[in-house]
């Protein structure tokens, strides 16, 4: 029974030390972005300030703005419009996550066989787990590769999504603990933060792209502001995308750790997952032609893939890409269990 | 005149700290007391479920008439416990309960007609499932009793606890089996 794991050494897992590490990380990953979204908006200010105003040396500027004699208005517009795309975002993005797949939801009533409401039944335990007060919506994807995802930026409104390849190939403990990882997601309120930086890293590239190429196609002889500035930006432009890209993954991968010590928090046993993501492993590799083209044919697939238990890239998946595709949004799956207790063994 | 600024300072900081303090503190106690709540929900939940699976299994062969009888007298002692306020016996009570419906899936294994039976593999998903719910319960309760007294045993929150202990410090008690019973079940084994 437990032959996935024979290659592993099986230690307890410290799920709260766990918890407490990523936890810091991800204050880290947020404290950068806003750091970075802040002076990019203060960077953007000199820069006008210097083409209102030239000749003066950079610190007077800079020190008007900090002191707020003048209006920061490139920082404060900048914010403005973080505000807007994340309200947009927020508020249609729950029913994009679904998009392009063959999905069904699952109530107690619509069950139409054991499995589904097995799949209830897992669900509404865990909810009590969890302490949560509603019970998120279930869905099953008809498809045969095995993934599953969580979405839904409150426990009102979040939704788990199964593939059907997924339930009918775990028993009942492993599904339970794939469940478990998406609903620690909802716990942790992972949804609405990896979308929260991945839309203030898109709007910091597209800033300083629109910065970028009004600077260079706008630039009048008597509205020219600071040389040394208009460097930075140009620098910028094409080392910001890799910054963020690399934040945001990073972000990814601890809130997918996370999500794992969650899931051994509410099973009290690491077992179950680690027998999971290796079958699930071993499953797409085996099958990675199949799967390749059935991820190639749902539409959409983008949307989903840093939410998915597993990132279909890893085992060679190639349809599922975008511009991350060089860097992973997970962690290895080695990595991961060894985070929650397994070691694989020296030989 | 600056030393009255610095204690008027420090006195505004620690009333919004009290405050905020407080608050999470009294969101934790109530987390805690619908936590022990939702055990009761779970037991309550478990009595009609077995009820209405008892008799479906005694359609199927003799096992035992008296099993759903001694269900529910374990159920009312432990219903009288509570009442009494005695969790002691209320937890030993329901222990006991646990430990039959352990045999009953035993029992499914033994008759491959059960075993085929729609309504029965139902009703062994209904075991399972109401089992874990309970458990999950019990441990979503003793987790909420954790972080709380963490934070109320913890410094500077404990000050505030200091300041008001009738409304800040409960004495809540961790959901465990008493030591009689934990030794029992580590020399249990199954004999077959």
């Amino acid at each position: 029974m437990n032959q996935p794991l024979n290659e592993f050494e099986q230690h307890s897992s410290d799920w709260r030390k766990s918890l407490r590490m990523n936890s810091r990380r991800t204050y880290f990953v947020i404290g950068s972005f806003l750091f970075i979204y802040a002076a990019l908006g203060f960077l953007i200010d000199l820069y006008l300030l210097s083409a209102k105003y030239p000749h003066r040396p950079l610190h007077d500027y800079a020190s008007a703005l900090l002191s707020f004699s003048v209006t920061p208005t490139a920082t404060l517009v900048l914010l403005a419009v973080a505000a807007i795309a994340l309200f947009v975002t927020f508020k249609f993005h729950d029913k994009l996550m679904l998009l392009g797949t063959n999905s069904r939801e699952i109530t107690p009533e619509t069950a139409a066989n054991l499995q589904e409401k097995q799949l209830y039944n897992i669900i509404e335990e865990l909810r009590v787990a969890a302490g949560l007060k509603y019970t998120p919506k279930v869905y099953i994807i008809d498809a045969d590769y095995m993934n599953a995802f969580a979405s839904g930026y409150s426990e009102k409104s979040s939704l788990m999504a199964i593939t059907s390849g997924l339930l009918n190939k775990l028993d009942r403990s492993e599904t339970q603990a794939v469940m478990a990882h998406e609903m620690s997601h909802i716990r942790h309120m992972d949804i609405k933060l990896t979308l929260m930086a991945s839309v203030l890293a898109n709007i910091m590239v597209m800033t300083l792209d629109f910065f970028f190429y009004s600077m260079i196609f706008g630039r009048r002889d008597d509205e020219k502001g600071d040389n040394r500035l208009f460097f930075i930006i140009i620098l910028l432009r094409y080392l910001m995308p890799i910054v963020t890209v690399l934040l945001t993954l990073y972000l990814s991968r601890t809130r997918e750790y996370m999500a794992d010590a969650g899931c051994v928090e509410l099973m009290r046993d690491n077992t179950p997952l680690a027998r999971a993501l290796l079958k699930i492993q071993q499953d797409t590799e085996q099958n990675a032609e199949q799967y390749n083209s059935d991820y190639a044919q749902t539409p959409h697939e983008d949307v989903r893939r840093s939410a998915y238990i597993y990132d279909p890239a890893q085992a060679g998946i190639s349809s599922v890409k975008t511009l991350s595709s060089l860097f992973s949004t997970h962690p290895e799956i080695e990595s991961r269990l060894e985070a929650i207790g397994f070691r694989k063994r020296q030989s | 005149m600056s030393i009255l600024t610095i204690v008027i300072i420090v006195a505004v900081l620690f009333g919004v700290y009290f405050v905020m303090t407080y608050n999470t503190l009294i969101k934790m106690i109530e987390a805690v007391r619908n936590n022990q709540k939702q055990i009761d929900i779970q037991l309550d939940r478990r009595f009609k479920v077995f009820e209405s699976l008892i008799n479906v299994v005694r359609k199927y062969m003799d096992y035992e008439q008296s099993t759903l009888s001694k269900v529910t007298e374990l159920r009312t002692k432990a219903q009288e416990a509570h009442a009494a306020g005695d969790e002691k016996s209320r937890i030993a009570a329901e222990d006991g309960i646990s430990r039959i419906v352990g045999g009953m899936s035993f029992v499914f294994e033994q008759y491959p007609d059960l075993k085929a039976n729609q309504n029965a593999l139902q009703l062994q998903e209904e075991i399972v499932s109401t089992e874990n719910k309970l458990t999950f319960a019990k441990q979503a309760c003793n987790d909420s009793i954790e972080v709380y007294n963490a934070k109320k045993k913890s410094l500077f929150p404990s000050v505030v606890v200091s300041l008001a202990p009738s409304k800040l410090d409960m004495p809540f008690e961790y959901w465990q089996l008493s030591q009689q019973t934990v030794t029992e079940q580590e020399n249990y084994r199954v004999e077959l």
